[in-house]
């Protein structure tokens, strides 16, 4: 497991997805959780930079577990997912800054993602944001948190991982598509649909 | 209520009296359907005092939300009841048409209790359900059956037939339910309990009334679904191509195929059983579940007879596992089963350890590993409970214990495993051993994540960290049973797709985290029931051949199973005991306190 974080974390890095010390990960195990030490930077997690704690219950871990262990305890509480990766994408985050909601118009992000959307919260770990973020989760694989970053949930922690990739990705392309002007020629079958998803 | 009908109707065989009544709804949202119902319902009115074989033991046919809707590959039903080869509760499910038509029919639930005074059949329709006399059809296989009954049906177009053969009649503890002749509601004898009612057969016919909420969302989501089926090489090239024994090769590569009753974990002649081969020379035509956009099933022909199948645990089973590797053998293996209505699985791994004790002096049982002529006796005497084959009828963990050498039946629970070696597989030893049915690979196979990379390919090595992966599988694989739809769907379709589409179709708000906290409800009443009925952790065990003795060959050549370590982080994971008991807060956490 370890290793699985190492790997991830050293990824989100290098692909720029995360600066040298944010953004976080966990897995749930059953009714605990492995999550990052706060401060921890991702590309250079030791194994003292994870940590056990539970899903339910507070332990004096709590003192070492990463400031956002609240919220990714209340994803796990709410929603199906077994791994949580936050990240920062940059492009997606600016583009936060503009929409409710990011619908992909690339091929590979209207597959996956269909619809991210994007919710406020000014407090980067407070109980109101575990709350909302939870709620977006619970229908979608990644949500934005306006300005700040990306939550995103999976079976295991490469699977998140591909979800905040594949969002930037679909960013880049939204970014890139808007400065080049002018009306895009549609691919999909059930466009307007994915706005409904 | 959407894609509840919102009836069960009671069959009681001994007064012959039908009731029916309403499905409560907190019950449709908590358990699904199917598995889930039957699960509740079990617990609830069969308990320790029962055995199997009583008339007061349930034979629960459930429905799922999903059957009749749009939602691909979704005809699965289940059928529950305490088995008379686990002693567990034990639900065991099937593409068939039956769970489709009884729902047309008007119920999603069909209990029945008690016992006939003399073998009938039943007649569930939209004009209620009739008891008839079966005196015609007792004795006869699954194909005569299942032809004489639609010859007497007023439209045979529209019914399904769900029948047993001769060994449900004889109660082989591993006797199957067929429908429509070759889809099997095959594990834990079902059948079984089906004959101790004396029950042959239940003819269900009727006309689909689905209700849709938001029939445009619904298409959309089904859309996306079917363009992910379309897209997985597993669901749109694989297994259609090759049908499930696409895997034959695959687990071979990996060191997990076994062979010879679990002694080996290849197979020396693994190319004259593979897919491939069997495309090549017994392939007639590919053929789906109802709605299926798959199409996983085979038709094919040998020199001696046409049916359906191997599937890949079925060609295992009576092919590698007996030391045998003819396909056109094997598939005739196959058919012979589905007309005697005999789990194809149970049945090979059985003989396969009458081989194994055979071999070693143990049993002169007149079989031995790569027997052609002795295999197919052997199936049909366990059948008829002839000779040998009534000690075999039992299976295999009560015939090794006959002979005082427990340690070469490959079973949990006495539930005899499939095709996937555990000791080349990361914690697939643990999936078997704390299934609540038995040693079964449907309740959390880590096949996906540890083998064919779904959703992604994780570490398969023994070492720890997969542990709460199997958890989160085994809930999904409760919730894909519950909702009646196929796990090979689950290779591509998510749980994010299914609740969408219950949410469309139902109008209730269905995210993913409701459909998993409904398979970890019904995981956990299952095991409370297990555990009424005296299991303990001691049965969360396996063989010792896969805990003391390394493989001796293949990719994972030197490993066993470490079990214990991994059934501590599993029990510590679910929050039980250390003893494996579902603790106060658990419970109450999924509404199961008492």
């Amino acid at each position: 497991m370890l290793e699985e974080f190492q790997r991830i974390g050293r990824d989100l890095f290098l692909s720029g997805l995360v600066s040298s010390h944010g953004g976080n990960m966990s897995v749930r195990m059953g009714d605990r959780v492995l999550i990052t030490h706060r401060g921890s930077p991702l590309g250079q997690i030791t194994a003292e930079g994870i940590v056990e704690t539970g899903l339910y219950d507070n332990d004096s871990s709590i003192m070492l577990a990463s400031s956002e262990t609240p919220v990714h305890r209340t994803i796990y509480q709410q929603t199906a997912g077994l791994a949580i990766v936050h990240a920062h994408p940059k492009v997606a985050v600016a583009l936060s800054l503009f929409e409710d909601e990011i619908i992909p118009i690339d091929n590979e992000g209207s597959y996956l993602l269909h619809k991210v959307p994007v919710i406020s919260s000014e407090i980067a770990s407070g109980t109101a944001m575990a709350g909302i973020v939870a709620e977006s989760l619970q229908k979608y694989k990644i949500t934005m948190v306006r300005g700040h970053g990306c939550f995103a949930i999976g079976q295991v922690l490469e699977e998140a991982w591909q979800w905040v990739s594949c969002l930037e990705e679909s960013a880049m392309v939204i970014y890139y598509a808007r400065t080049l002007g002018g009306q895009t020629k549609e691919f999909r079958k059930n466009a307007d649909q994915y706005k409904k998803w | 209520m959407g894609c509840w009908v919102g009836k069960i109707a009671r069959v009681n065989l001994t007064t012959g009296k039908v009731t029916v009544t309403d499905l409560p709804k907190e019950m449709a949202v908590s358990y699904l359907g199917g598995r889930g119902f039957g699960a509740r319902i079990l617990y609830d009115e069969v308990g320790p005092s029962v055995e199997p074989f009583s008339p007061e033991n349930l034979l629960i046919l459930a429905t799922g939300p999903l059957n009749g809707s749009k939602a691909p590959s979704s005809s699965r039903f289940s059928v529950t009841t305490k088995s008379p080869l686990t002693g567990t509760i034990f639900d065991s499910n099937c593409g068939g048409k039956t769970g489709i038509k009884i729902k047309d029919a008007g119920y999603d639930v069909l209990i029945i209790e008690g016992k006939a005074a003399k073998p009938v059949w039943l007649m569930v329709d939209e004009n209620g359900i009739k008891i008839n006399d079966a005196a015609n059809i007792w004795g006869q296989d699954v194909d005569i059956t299942t032809d004489t009954l639609l010859g007497q049906v007023a439209n045979p177009q529209s019914a399904t037939v769900a029948c047993i053969g001769p060994a449900g009649e004889n109660l082989v503890r591993f006797a199957a339910i067929m429908d429509d002749k070759s889809r099997a509601v095959g594990r834990g004898g079902v059948g079984a309990v089906m004959g101790s009612k004396n029950l042959k057969a239940i003819v269900a016919s009727g006309t689909s009334h689905e209700s849709v909420v938001d029939q445009e969302t619904l298409d959309f989501i089904v859309y996306e679904a079917r363009k992910v089926l379309k897209q997985s090489p597993i669901t749109s090239i694989g297994f259609p191509t090759y049908g499930t024994s696409s895997l034959v090769r695959v687990m071979d590569m990996m060191g997990a195929f076994p062979s010879y009753n679990f002694s080996e974990s290849s197979f020396g002649y693994i190319n004259d059983v593979s897919g491939e081969t069997l495309r090549e020379k017994i392939f007639v035509k590919q053929k789906a579940c109802w709605g299926c956009p798959i199409g996983c099933k085979r038709v094919t022909k040998t020199k001696n007879g046409e049916g359906e199948g191997p599937e890949y645990e079925s060609l295992w089973a009576l092919g590698p596992e007996c030391g045998i590797h003819d396909i056109e053998v094997i598939a005739e293996a196959n058919y012979l089963c589905n007309r005697l209505g005999l789990d194809t699985m149970s049945a090979g791994v059985t003989i396969g350890c009458a081989m194994e004790m055979a071999q070693r002096g143990i049993v002169d049982s007149g079989v031995k590993f790569g027997d052609i002529p002795s295999l197919m006796k052997m199936i049909e005497n366990i059948a008829y409970r002839r000779g040998f084959g009534d000690a075999l009828a039992e299976g295999s963990r009560r015939f090794s214990e006959k002979y005082g050498v427990p340690e070469y039946a490959m079973q949990v629970k006495g539930m005899e495993l499939p095709a996937y070696e555990p000791r080349a597989m990361g914690v697939q030893g643990l999936s078997f051993a704390t299934s609540n049915r038995g040693g079964c690979h449907l309740r959390g196979n880590m096949l996906g994540p540890e083998l064919l990379g779904v959703p992604k390919i994780v570490d398969h090595s023994g070492a720890s960290g997969t542990v709460g992966l199997l958890i989160f599988h085994q809930h999904l694989s409760a919730a894909f049973d519950a909702l009646g739809v196929c796990k090979f769907a689950g290779f591509a379709v998510s749980d994010e797709m299914l609740a969408r589409m219950m949410t469309a179709i139902t109008g209730i708000a269905f995210v993913p985290h409701d459909l998993h906290a409904a398979g970890e409800r019904i995981w956990n009443l299952e095991r409370l029931y297990n555990i009424r009925e005296g299991f303990t952790s001691k049965d969360d065990t396996l063989p010792k051949r896969f805990t003391d003795e390394p493989l001796k060959s293949g990719a994972a050549k030197g490993r066993v199973v470490n079990l214990a370590p991994q059934m501590e982080e599993y029990y510590r994971y679910r929050g039980w005991s250390t003893t494996g008991i579902p603790g106060k807060e658990k419970l109450k956490l999924l509404g199961l306190e008492a």
